[in-house]
């Protein structure tokens, strides 16, 4: 067993300031009764305010500083979009409320490229998304948070010692994470106990009588006396996240900018349930309420960060930003079963680039869903009604066969969308036909006509008809080109 | 020695003579009609870059004359019709043998976003080939869309009017097309090799019939 604890330190701070490169001087307050500091931003620790200072005290010391509620919510989603996006590297993690989540790596060090691979790929994952996390490894999960808790600096992975730097902790982080309860660590405390290591000496059953055997449990599981079971974090079936900008802006660049980040937290999202996306819906947000939704669609389930930057881009690039944008949510359900892409070993022949659904995509995600259509034939004798053109497909067309073998150059490469009226049709030369089509009778579209393949005088070949109800009128239909 | 014998003597491909037709680099699509094919460099469709069909009057047998070289394209994924002047009729081409799976009619709204698409689609490499009708396109844009063509190794077919002869184009191949007398008519406009002064005539009995792949 291999545990990594990763946490989130000072979780309320790092909610209110995410993504910000220079917060100021911001404290977050916990709702008390009574109303107390909770964390403090760094331009605030710089001015003498310390987590669990009053707030009026924190006023009479920085009369600028900003005060912001802890948001419980926010914290919650947090953690679960860092324990989304960290499923990336093992399947086996679970949630540590209230700011920590422990990781099984045992099974994928190998595929990483070690422990030391893996921490620092975490660290700077989140980083790219703004957070700050500590870590530690330990044999179990309780350990490595208390030692996560305490970082001491070129400390090697796994300690040998393990036990030995436990029982150095101080005594406070017994409670942390654990069921032990202030009046136990009171009990402790007033005995004159500083460190882990001087509780593990007590025997056991005074500790027990004296309703403190949630201490001995505790240490137990720490200590890898008795398991630790923990349950394992299941990514949600939907996916929603929402990030902020540091300020309103109706340019391009920030958006793209958050858009990246948001893109990057779906994506390990998908990749912890091994599926693929073909829908997602990037939401733009403006400063005076209302939002614009932008859905982005893919051919084929997908979780390709850059292909769905692009498409992003693409998006982006075409909308008109009319007000200026507070902050972006992109959601996505229903997460598909990802089909990987076959390779071929030789490479492929057709030397393709990119994969084949990707330019739809992206023509689609420019041009509108109807800006790109697919040409699909009906068994209709009606000319106007055997061809359509559809909104893209990907799923391959069930074309009707041509029900008989026709002699091929009767019918237009070009239809016009409405028959023309032929000003002067003794100017045309008949060249072949009659070919009658008088059907249609059931559904009121009928339509009685003689087809005929004529040329004009610039040896240009139309199909015409004539119809067969006064006044017998003669009409282009299309051209054989 | 005369220079003839000179010229002769020398490895094919070091010089080349204006009487000749260029060796065509890369690929080449044969056309399907034997008489196109050898006024053609390479003996066929370049299968990279701009070819200009300049025509004026629909229903000469444009798209007729494409249709051998649209039913090879199996290797690739898509065949991408850019803003077709009127609607293909599906039936026709299914019966000529083109599947209609791999068509993508591409309808932009303004002419910027047309010359856009028709780029993505040549540099994609993922279509067999791109036909477009870009009637206000300038020599920039098609200086863009040849290289674009090269880049993705894609050949387009760009249709134009007949007046567009007159201005210079970037495109290696330009075909006038006419109607003459129950034939098309080809005169070829630029190609690389030496002027061609007797056009090309295929009948339309052979661009119907004769050859599409389907039968």
């Amino acid at each position: 067993m291999r545990w990594l604890a990763l946490i989130l330190p000072d979780l309320a701070l790092q909610t209110h300031l995410r993504g910000i490169a220079e917060p100021g001087a911001i404290a977050i307050t916990d709702p008390g009764p009574p109303v107390r500091v909770l964390a403090v931003s760094h331009a605030a620790r710089l001015a003498g305010i310390q987590p669990g200072h009053s707030v009026p005290a924190a006023l009479a010391m920085l009369p600028g500083l900003q005060l912001r509620p802890r948001d419980r919510m926010a914290e919650q989603a947090l953690l679960q979009e860092v324990a989304c996006w960290a499923s990336a590297y093992t399947p086996r993690l679970s949630l540590d409320p209230p700011d920590g989540i422990v990781l099984d790596i045992a099974a994928t060090l190998k595929l990483f490229g070690g422990a030391d691979a893996i921490e620092q790929t975490l660290h700077e994952g989140l980083r790219h998304q703004g957070l700050r996390i500590a870590t530690a490894q330990a044999p179990t999960p309780l350990a490595a948070r208390w030692l996560a808790r305490c970082p001491t600096p070129h400390r090697p992975h796994v300690p040998a010692d393990w036990q030995a730097r436990l029982d150095a902790l101080p005594l406070d982080l017994l409670a942390d994470g654990s069921d032990v309860s202030p009046a136990s660590l009171a009990l402790l405390a007033d005995i004159g106990l500083r460190t882990m290591g001087e509780v593990r000496t007590l025997p056991r059953a005074g500790l027990a009588r004296r309703q403190a055997s949630a201490v001995i449990q505790t240490q137990a599981r720490a200590y890898g006396e008795t398991p630790d079971l923990r349950t394992e974090f299941v990514p949600p079936p939907s996916y929603r996240s929402h990030l902020p900008l540091s300020w309103p802006t109706i340019q391009i660049d920030p958006l793209l900018f958050a858009s990246r980040r948001l893109i990057a937290g779906l994506c390990s999202w998908l990749t912890a349930r091994h599926a693929g996306i073909d829908h997602c819906r990037l939401t733009l947000i403006h400063e005076r309420g209302g939002e614009q939704a932008i859905d982005i669609l893919t051919g084929t389930p997908s979780r390709n960060e850059a292909q769905l930057n692009l498409l992003v881009r693409e998006h982006l690039g075409r909308i008109e930003l009319s007000q200026a944008i507070d902050s972006l949510a992109i959601e996505a359900r229903e997460p598909r079963p990802l089909v990987q892409p076959v390779g071929d070993l030789f490479g492929d022949p057709a030397g393709g680039r990119e994969h084949a659904s990707m330019l739809v995509d992206r023509l689609r995600a420019r041009l509108g869903l109807e800006g790109v259509r697919q040409l699909r034939s009906r068994n209709d004798h009606r000319p106007e009604r055997a061809s359509q053109a559809i909104p893209f497909d990907p799923r391959p067309s069930r074309s009707p066969p041509i029900a008989t073998q026709r002699p091929r150059g009767d019918r237009p490469l070009w239809l016009l969308p409405q028959a023309r009226p032929i000003a002067d049709p003794a100017r045309l030369r008949l060249l072949r036909g009659p070919e009658r089509i008088e059907t249609g009778w059931w559904d009121g579209q009928d339509i009685r006509r003689d087809y005929y393949l004529a040329e004009t005088p610039d040896a240009a070949r139309w199909w015409i008809f004539q119809e067969l109800d006064p006044p017998q009128a003669w009409f282009v239909h299309g051209y054989f080109a | 020695m005369s220079t003839a014998t000179a010229l002769a003597t020398l490895p094919p491909g070091l010089v080349w003579q204006a009487r000749q037709l260029a060796q065509q680099q890369g690929p080449v699509l044969p056309t399907g009609h034997a008489a196109l094919d050898a006024e053609l460099p390479g003996g066929g469709w370049p299968g990279a870059g701009i070819i200009e069909l300049l025509h004026d009057h629909p229903g000469i047998g444009e798209l007729s004359l494409l249709l051998p070289v649209l039913c090879q394209g199996a290797s690739r994924r898509w065949q991408a019709w850019i803003c077709p002047p009127w609607q293909p009729y599906a039936p026709a081409l299914q019966a000529a043998g083109i599947d209609l799976d791999a068509v993508l009619l591409i309808t932009p709204d303004n002419p910027a976003a047309a010359l856009w698409a028709c780029r993505q689609t040549l540099a994609s490499g993922n279509c067999s080939a791109v036909l477009a009708w870009l009637p206000r396109i300038d020599n920039t844009g098609l200086r863009r869309l040849q290289l674009a063509s090269e880049d993705g190794a894609t050949p387009l077919f760009l249709f134009r009017s007949r007046n567009s002869a007159r201005q210079p184009s970037p495109a290696p191949l330009r075909l006038a097309l006419s109607g003459a007398n129950g034939q098309l008519r080809i005169d070829i406009v630029k190609r690389r090799g030496p002027l061609s002064h007797r056009p090309v005539l295929l009948p339309y009995a052979s661009l119907m019939h004769g050859s599409s792949c389907a039968g």
